[in-house]
């Protein structure tokens, strides 16, 4: 890699042509660059930076939807929104594109209500890697017209096309929201949050993260206070209620911080006690200090590798993936990538994505390599 | 061995149907105006043998139609004349409720209604309730995407499917998703559902369940016009509180429940709509008094609040028995499925009753207020000869729902029926990227052809009318 060009575009026509432009280069598309490291590290003579493209298209309050260019942070985003007490129902994520959500699938706990970006997106714009503008989807919350590109999209880091434009259905803000914090172990925390759940208390979040389920509740007043004093009552007389930065513990384990190694995987929800106890043996038996936080209802893990060697990092995440394969590394400590491969073995439909990858960038321009081994 | 025969010979003799008299309940499904003889019909009793079915297929280059209980409105498992229809209703067992994990794991021949029955020992169900749940199955619900009242707050059947067993057009078979939605690669799980049938035979299905809700509260609000109650529903919305339901009957709607089943609705009203909201009691109390102040300060003339559960099941049965029902005052009718923003719905539903003025048809309306889907339903008269105005009627709302920044389904899909509509309300490049996703799954085409998308064969050479690209929107590009 001798020079690397930057685009970096500000119009779907800059963008269209930064593609056309670039041909024969492989591309390296970057949001906020926050996920940058996120699976295998791409191959690239050309970087295009979308925070350009950072624009509100259209908010329609009324109709609870907005449209904006993919690379508008959704912080910023949340901020616009919180003007007309509405919100994308998405955790916040400091530097994140909107594009880069949809691009890494990512979500925090809100997932267990809410689902991920896949869930809120209604309607996209694309640019492939031949220059092709093509939509998806919409501005309306209920349509089935077509393919939805959208969801393919979703995860597809950076290796398809670059989303341009992207429409998202907002929820209201809800009037009041508690959290209630519950020390406890893995078990223990996966049969309350189940007890919850089974009795209609609808939190809007199950976290499990550093030795307590957290269960926050979103409401109106009246409803919120009732369904926290019914939590109580459930957890027993170690429950109490938690500020609501309790969840700054959560984003912290999520986002890991420079030297860390930071795994996601997606297990059945009754995994969850067994796979704590998986990771804490072999992060002890490797010297290495692990953390972990949970969404166990959306089966949805975190793992933070902090300390120990990269070697005993690539120890804990081999033994891991001898029984969930599907595991995503997103931040690799230095020298990690020496030690271990960048994805365990493929899910079942690897031929499938890779004639997708084929179709849709048959010359592999963007973000090539990131899939490795797979494709 | 001719593919027939082949065919006969990997299922059994008995589970094949070649008689024509017998292929003639496979010839269309809701959307009856469209029949094509399929060459047979296939009645698989497991997995293996829909994919041993597809094999064949593949190997002779056969094209094949998947069907469920043939309830889509969209001619989405019309068969293929010189093809087979792959019929799952054998495939209908119930393999696992796990009341642990809040999933199920169903074969594609289970009815919906029948996921939810085995889920309520647990206290579970599945959400998505389309009105034909009784008879509609799971398989043809992942095809179409389907919805139901309550998605308003739940959301559709794509929101609620985990994972996928598939058997993909070479007759392989695959799994989408999995135990977790957190999964690394492409969505593909999310791709398929809603593809109608065009990206493979779904043979395993697992869904998520959800805890019934500990209340529920329903009403019925009248309103002295059309407009006020789809104003109504766009004040609710703007309240920022989202009901499990809105749904909304217009009179002509309301005369045809009236005429088939105990109807609880005001026979004279111009419009009623039903909100329903759940959760907990605390919560749904106080939004349920918020949504009756709205409703009265936009208008309404009425509110009935239902008194009981029983009270509340009629109300629904009226509203889940309309379509039906616009038979009994009508001797034919279409159904039509467009979405608009919440914002307009006073606006179209206007537009909507001056077409039909004009075109001298009776239009009823019975819909999916809170997204903006409506059910327009044109009836008319095949004997009297008015089957090609309200057909034309009928596009045209499809229709006037995209200029109004909406969409041609909502939920019923684009099947056979709409396919020469999407240029509409996609591009030229949309399509032709969409295509490359089936590619992509099915490269010879032979999963469900001719549905989805426009060909020359099914919408004549003409090209499609005009629509702008996007870089022509933004400005940047101009045709001359
Ligand atoms: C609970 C939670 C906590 C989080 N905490 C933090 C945090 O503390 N700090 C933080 O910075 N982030 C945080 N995140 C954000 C999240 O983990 C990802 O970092 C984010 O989604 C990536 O966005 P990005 O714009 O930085 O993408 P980038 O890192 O720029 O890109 C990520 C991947 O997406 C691709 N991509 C990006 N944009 C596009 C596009 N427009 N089209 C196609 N492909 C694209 C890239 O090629 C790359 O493969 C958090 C998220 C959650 C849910
Ligand atoms: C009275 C009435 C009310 C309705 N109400 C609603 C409603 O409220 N909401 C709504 O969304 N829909 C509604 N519908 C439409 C219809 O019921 C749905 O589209 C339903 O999902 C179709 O299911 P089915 O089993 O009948 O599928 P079919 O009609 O047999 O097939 C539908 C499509 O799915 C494909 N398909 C079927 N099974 C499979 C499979 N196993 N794998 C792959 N593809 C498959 C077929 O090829 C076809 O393209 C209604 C229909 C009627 C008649």
């Amino acid at each position: 890699m001798s020079t690397v060009t930057t685009y970096r575009p500000s119009t779907l026509a800059e963008l269209r042509d930064a593609l056309v432009d670039s041909e024969g280069e492989r591309v390296a598309i970057a949001g906020g660059g926050s996920a940058a490291d996120w699976g295998g590290a791409p191959q690239y003579d050309a970087v295009l930076d979308t925070t350009g493209m950072s624009g509100l298209i259209s908010y329609n309050p009324t109709d609870m939807t907005v449209a904006v260019q993919a690379g508008m942070p959704l912080a910023t985003l949340q901020e616009t929104l919180a003007e007309n007490a509405q919100w994308v129902a998405l955790d916040p994520a400091r530097a994140a594109t909107v594009g880069g959500l949809v691009a890494t699938a990512d979500a925090g706990p809100v997932r267990h209500t809410f689902g991920t970006s896949r869930d809120s997106v209604i309607g996209v714009t694309v640019v492939l890697a031949d220059g092709t503008v093509a939509r998806s989807g919409g501005h309306v919350i209920k349509n089935v017209a077509g393919y939805d590109l959208a969801k393919l999209f979703h995860g597809s880091l950076g290796t398809l096309g670059v989303l341009a434009e992207v429409v998202l259905r907002l929820h209201p803000r809800p009037a009041a929201t508690a959290t209630l914090a519950v020390p406890c172990d893995a078990a223990e925390a996966f049969d309350l949050g189940g007890r919850l759940i089974h009795a209609s208390l609808e939190p809007v979040a199950v976290e499990y993260c550093a030795g307590r389920l957290l269960a926050r509740f979103d409401g109106t007043a009246g409803g919120v206070a009732d369904r926290l004093r019914r939590a109580r009552a459930l957890a027993g007389p170690d429950a109490a209620e938690a500020p609501a930065h309790v969840w700054d513990e959560v984003a912290a384990v999520s986002d890991g911080s420079d030297g860390d190694t930071v795994v996601r995987l997606g297990t059945a929800p009754d995994r969850t006690p067994s796979l704590t106890a998986l990771i804490a043996r072999e992060a002890a038996a490797h010297a290495v200090t692990a953390a972990m936080t949970s969404s166990p209802f959306a089966g949805a893990h975190t793992v933070r590798l902090r300390g120990g060697t990269p070697a005993a990092h690539a120890a804990v995440v081999t033994a891991l993936r001898t029984e969930y394969p599907a595991t995503t590394v997103c931040r690799w400590t230095a020298g990690l990538r020496d030690e271990l491969p960048a994805w365990g073995a493929p899910p079942p439909a690897v031929a499938v994505m890779r004639a997708v990858k084929h179709a849709f960038d048959p010359d592999d321009r963007l973000g090539s390599g990131r899939f490795a081994p797979w494709f | 061995m001719s593919w027939t025969s082949e065919l006969a010979e990997v299922l059994g003799r008995e589970n094949v149907i070649a008689d024509p008299a017998r292929l003639r309940t496979y010839e269309c499904d809701g959307l009856t105006g469209y029949r094509v003889q399929p060459a047979m019909v296939v009645l698989p009793r497991s997995a293996e043998e829909v994919a041993a079915a597809v094999r064949v297929c593949a190997r002779h280059g056969v094209p094949f139609v998947a069907r469920g209980a043939g309830t889509g409105l969209s001619g989405g498992a019309l068969p293929v004349a010189d093809g087979i229809v792959i019929s799952l209703q054998r495939l209908r067992r119930v393999v696992e409720i796990d009341p642990v994990n809040l999933r199920a794991v169903v074969e594609p021949g289970v009815t919906n209604l029948d996921i939810s029955r085995a889920a309520a020992p647990y206290g579970l169900y599945y959400a998505p309730d389309p009105s034909s749940q009784q008879v509609c199955t799971i398989g043809g619900n992942v095809a179409e995407n389907s919805g139901g009242a309550h998605c308003l707050k739940y959301g559709f059947t794509v929101n609620h499917v985990l994972a996928a067993e598939v058997v993909l057009a070479d007759g392989s078979v695959t799994r989408l998703g999995g135990d977790s939605p957190q999964l690394p690669g492409y969505d593909l799980l999310g791709a398929f559902v809603g593809s109608e049938g065009t990206l493979g035979i779904v043979t395993q299905v697992t869904v998520r369940l959800l805890a019934t809700p500990a209340a529920v509260r329903t009403m019925v609000a009248d309103f002295a016009t059309v407009a006020g109650a789809g104003d109504a529903v766009t004040g609710i919305i703007a309240a920022g509180i989202v009901p499990a339901a809105v749904e909304m009957l217009d009179n002509l709607a309301i005369q045809a429940v009236a005429a088939s089943t105990q109807s609880v609705y005001t026979p004279d009203t111009a419009a009623a709509l039903v909100v329903e909201l759940d959760g907990p009691p605390d919560d749904v109390e106080e939004q349920f008094a918020e949504v009756q102040e709205i409703c009265r300060r936009y208008g309404s003339t009425k509110i009935m609040v239902a008194a009981d559960a029983d009270h509340r099941a009629l109300i629904w049965k009226g509203r889940k028995a309309a379509f039906a029902a616009v038979g009994r005052i009508s001797p034919n009718y279409f159904v039509q499925d467009g979405v608009v923003p919440r914002g307009r719905l006073a606006e179209v539903l206007g537009r909507i009753a001056a077409m039909a003025d004009e075109a001298g048809i009776r239009v009823a309306n019975v819909f999916h207020a809170g997204d903006g889907n409506l059910h327009p339903l044109v009836l008319y008269s095949e004997a009297g000869g008015q089957h090609d105005r309200a057909e034309h009627l009928s596009t045209a709302i499809a229709e006037l729902c995209v200029e109004l920044g909406g969409s041609l389904s909502g939920e019923h899909g684009i099947g056979a029926d709409k396919a020469c509509s999407m240029p509409r309300m996609f591009g030229e490049d949309d399509l032709a990227t969409m295509l490359r996703l089936r590619s992509a799954f099915d490269p010879d085409g032979l999963c469900n052809p001719g549905k989805v998308f426009p060909t020359p064969r099914l919408c004549g050479e003409r090209p499609g009318p005009y629509r702008p690209h996007p870089l022509e929107e933004a400005g940047v590009i101009e045709r001359l």
